[in-house]
């Protein structure tokens, strides 16, 4: 018996990985209640913790319906996803809504849609098929063209309009499921020399938004009213939270507006999250990002085949990727890039496409050999 | 070979992971714990705490008239940075300009500086202004209230009321001297401020309302100051001098009802106004005072029982040498009594009879008068006078001192010493405030008569008296004083100054002091007149000036006129007749 015997749905749920699960729905739950505090002072962001709920039921149906469905099914599907997603960020470069001067947005039916957040899943979905497929060994030149290829469509799109922070995302997934593949280490080393070549005319290719965060995360007191305010309120809030933080609803960063309101149920949800439970909650959430990290590097390792293996890396590093980032923007350790924080910041879109990615993962792990 | 390098690979990456949020961990534990770091000095809560400014207290007169008192003003800003980015620029500079009648350059220029949130565009605009400005709902445009301390009376009693600098803090007069009872006491608003620094008022934490100042009523009545004043203005007009003070005195309480000086200077405007006009010359400015100096040293001859008014003197027909020294008098006279002296203002006369009374009788007399130390009247700035001490006194210094020289005081030393003369020998301690109360309504000082020192006995004071009747009688050097229909008992004074080299004879302080009613002295005035132009004299300039107080003085308190005293409205004499005429008032 090669390969286990396809398990049914229902069993299939019972063979999720239960700290996984336990540690998601720990940070969803933090997510709503912190949502709630930062949204609270403010009267248009009052009831964005109830819309943050619905959106958490909408992904823990997501996860139940891929755990369900089987990562197999979808991947048999997945050319015509990435197909599909390709075409919707070609809609929304034309047909999208202009927010902060990106356009990322699509209105599907009176509900606003960021498809560059599934465009992500569904470019992962198509490389750990095409990465999986033996006529195609990692170790050859040509197949990280092939893989470069996949990746760059998307990546070129969200790009475009202009999302930089989104896209380079994909970067780090990439490379660690080339890594995971078989990528040779002399491969490793050329794309390492060829990133680190390409960063100095990439400053000239930046914006000039972009190049000032670089500057204020250098020096955040250039310019602290201005550029240099999210950063400095951020640390600020981060570090008067102690040991034991100043209590829920009791942040004066966060309450008082000094973390500005529009981000601080977003990207700077985590900022919110520190100052009021402090040293200790700060490092819970951190800790349960390390556990569905861990779980899912778990669930790759025992993955029953190589496609597997590949799309729990990917999506693992998807969402390790989008927490170090954010945490790392928040407590000053990056420049400020618009990246939300998985399961905890306020986002539709971000929060269905993670509950889709957590559930392929467990999927993977429903599937693994040593129970049959 | 292939299960291996599988393992080998996932180990990596996962110790690659577990290094990142290591990572994030380590600079966690750094923001929340290391001193180091700038970000934990940083505010741990965004409390502040705000003052409440006080109502200053209100300075009134006994009347009740308010001499000080804060008018809510209003200070006008504007956050240039939004005026800029909605191009409100030229419409707000017609605008504010056309409304406010400020200059146009400069509210365009302060305006345009959109690198700033808030600029402050106009001060001292009134509540109707303020008002108005409130219905047209502008944006970027907001005020706030300054209480601006007012004096409305202007220049009266400036000296005595003083001012507040532009920190509110009393810098002169009563501003100064009871400024800790005028300022009240700021309250204290701890509380929460957000990001756009609104208060946030349901996290007050402490708010303790401010405490008003106290009030301060001076015995100061307008109405005399004003009669001061004028009288004041008027010989300044008259004499072109360097200044002029003068003090009307209740001699019975200590009491005073005016207080004067010029040049004077406007307390709204102080910082305008030249410095030599802020000095209160009526406490502050130490002369020599001259003649008027020889109804102290005769009282206390009088009163040692040296002499009695009948006592006579030859007065060496205006020139006397004393221990190789001439001493002069400005009319030579033969003989004259002590009685004459007076009325004749006798340098030689003087000067002899403190001869006889001797060094230290004289000295302690003098200090008993008040001389060489302050009165403690409730002013800053006041001085002490010049009395220096017998050991330094030479042989010369006695006949100097009779005539008020070699010795120097201030005008109130000079009145409270005559108030002593006038009040049964006791001598009261001056005193310009009369009642502080607080906010509440309760009484924190209330005025009460103060006797200092009893230089003289009663029969002395009551003879004393009489012979300074004498000065403005027709033929006495202060006739200029005499107010018809009420005895008046008083003493001029021309005090040549000392200058550079010796005293300069071109340069004199003219003064007269005087009581009225003679019989039963209630009111003490003092003039002075520092180098007048062209006429010198104490009788000619100060004197007038003291008469045209005293009679309105006298209608204004409803002081009854003396029993026979000489006839109303008499006609100057052109020339003072010559002799001792008088022999009226009793010999005792």
């Amino acid at each position: 018996m090669r390969r286990p015997a396809v398990p049914s749905a229902l069993r299939a749920l019972r063979r999720c990985d239960r700290l996984f699960v336990v540690a998601a729905l720990g940070l969803l739950a933090m997510g709503v209640l912190f949502i709630y505090s930062a949204g609270r002072q403010s009267p248009t962001l009052a009831l964005l913790w109830r819309r943050q709920l619905g959106w958490a039921l909408a992904a823990i149906a997501a996860f139940v319906a891929v755990v369900a469905t089987g990562y197999r099914r979808i991947l048999a599907s997945a050319a015509a996803l990435y197909a599909i997603a390709a075409a919707v960020l070609g809609l929304t470069l034309i047909f999208g809504v202009k927010i902060n001067g990106a356009r990322c947005w699509l209105n599907l039916f009176g509900v606003q849609l960021q498809p560059s957040e599934f465009a992500k899943v569904a470019t992962i979905l198509l490389a750990a098929r095409m990465l999986a497929r033996p006529d195609l060994p990692a170790d050859r030149w040509s197949t990280l063209l092939k893989a470069a290829a996949v990746v760059g469509l998307p990546f070129g799109l969200i790009v475009l309009q202009p999302d930089l922070g989104t896209a380079m995302v994909l970067l780090p997934v990439t490379l660690a499921m080339l890594l995971v593949a078989g990528m040779r280490a002399r491969h490793l080393a050329a794309l390492t020399a060829l990133g680190l070549l390409l960063l100095p005319p990439a400053w000239f290719v930046l914006d000039e938004y972009q190049r000032e965060r670089i500057r204020v995360f250098l020096d955040p007191w250039r310019d602290p009213l201005g550029s240099g305010w999210n950063k400095i309120q951020s640390e600020l809030a981060i570090g008067s939270g102690g040991l034991w933080g100043k209590g829920w609803l009791a942040g004066t960063q966060n309450t008082l507006g000094y973390l500005p309101r529009p981000v601080a149920p977003t990207d700077f949800i985590f900022s919110v999250v520190a100052e009021e439970t402090g040293f200790v909650g700060s490092s819970l959430l951190i800790l349960l990002f390390a556990v569905l990290v861990v779980r899912g590097v778990a669930a790759a390792v025992e993955a029953p085949d190589r496609e597997g293996m590949l799309l729990a890396t990917g999506l693992t590093a998807l969402v390790f990727s989008h927490a170090f980032v954010n945490l790392a923007m928040t407590i000053g350790l990056l420049p400020i890039t618009g990246l939300p924080l998985p399961l905890v910041s306020y986002g539709g879109s971000f929060l269905l496409a993670i509950g889709i990615s957590l559930g392929l993962i467990q999927s993977v792990r429903a599937h693994r050999a040593d129970q049959e | 070979m292939r299960a291996a390098a599988r393992v080998w690979r996932v180990t990596l990456v996962m110790a690659a992971l577990l290094a990142a949020f290591a990572g994030l961990a380590f600079r966690l534990t750094r923001l929340h714990t290391t001193e180091r770091d700038p970000v934990s000095k940083g505010p741990v809560s965004r409390e502040v705490r705000i003052e409440l400014p006080a109502e200053r207290g209100r300075i009134l007169d006994r009347r009740g008239t308010a001499l000080a008192l804060d008018v809510p003003m209003y200070r006008l800003n504007a956050n240039p940075e939004g005026v800029v980015l909605d191009g409100l620029v030229e419409a707000y500079t017609a605008l504010l300009g056309r409304r406010l009648g400020l200059d146009r350059t400069e509210l365009e220029r302060r305006l345009r500086q959109a690198d700033r949130r808030q600029v402050y565009l106009a001060s001292r605009l009134t509540r109707e202004q303020v008002d108005h400005l409130r219905q047209l709902k502008l944006r970027h445009i907001w005020w706030e209230e300054t209480p601006l301390r007012t004096y409305p009376l202007r220049e009266l009693a400036c000296h005595v009321v003083g001012f507040v600098n532009a920190e509110r803090v009393g810098s002169a007069g009563i501003e100064m001297s009871f400024h800790r009872w005028l300022a009240g006491r700021p309250g204290v608003r701890v509380t929460v401020r957000n990001a756009r620094r609104q208060e946030i008022a349901d996290q007050r934490r402490v708010d303790v309302p401010p405490e008003p100042g106290a009030t301060v009523e001076l015995t100061i009545d307008t109405v005399v100051q004003t009669m001061v004043e004028d009288a004041l203005d008027e010989a300044v007009r008259a004499h072109r001098p360097l200044g002029a003070w003068a003090i009307v005195l209740d001699v019975r309480t200590g009491e005073i009802l005016a207080m004067a000086s010029r040049p004077a200077f406007d307390p709204n405007e102080y910082g305008s106004s030249s410095l030599d006009g802020h000095l209160n010359r009526a406490i502050g400015y130490v002369y020599e005072p001259g003649s008027t100096f020889k109804a102290a040293t005769i009282a206390a001859a009088l009163d040692a029982g040296i002499v009695r008014a009948d006592t006579p003197f030859d007065c060496e027909h205006g020139l006397w040498h004393y221990r190789g020294r001439p001493l002069r008098d400005f009319h030579p006279y033969g003989r004259l009594t002590v009685a004459g002296i007076v009325q004749k203002s006798s340098n030689i006369g003087a000067a002899k009879i403190a001869v006889m009374l001797g060094d230290a009788p004289l000295e302690t007399y003098l200090r008993s008068f008040g001389f060489g130390q302050r009165t403690g009247i409730e002013l800053p700035g006041e001085e002490a006078g010049i009395l220096p001490s017998r050991r330094h006194w030479d042989a010369l210094t006695v006949t100097r001192i009779a005539m008020g020289h070699s010795i120097a005081a201030t005008a109130l030393q000079m009145l409270s010493a005559l108030g002593a003369i006038g009040n049964g020998g006791v001598r009261m301690k001056p005193s310009i405030v009369r009642r502080v109360r607080d906010a509440r309504g309760r009484v924190l000082f209330e005025f009460s008569p103060t006797a200092v020192s009893t230089p003289l006995r009663p029969d002395t004071s009551r003879l004393m008296t009489e012979l300074l009747v004498g000065v403005t009688a027709p033929d006495g050097t202060g006739r200029r004083a005499a107010v018809p229909g009420y005895r008046v008992a008083g003493k001029t004074g021309t005090a040549i100054k000392a200058g550079v080299g010796g005293y300069d004879h071109q340069r004199n302080i003219a003064s007269f002091m005087g009581l009225i009613p003679a019989d039963s002295p209630a009111l003490g005035i003092i003039v002075v007149v520092d180098e007048p132009q062209p006429e010198h004299t104490g009788g000619v300039v100060a004197a007038p000036v003291f008469r045209q107080i005293a009679q309105e003085l006298v209608r204004y308190l409803g002081i009854p006129p003396s029993a026979g005293a000489p006839a109303p409205a008499e006609p100057e004499p052109t020339a003072p007749p010559e002799g001792d005429t008088h022999a009226d008032w009793p010999a005792i």
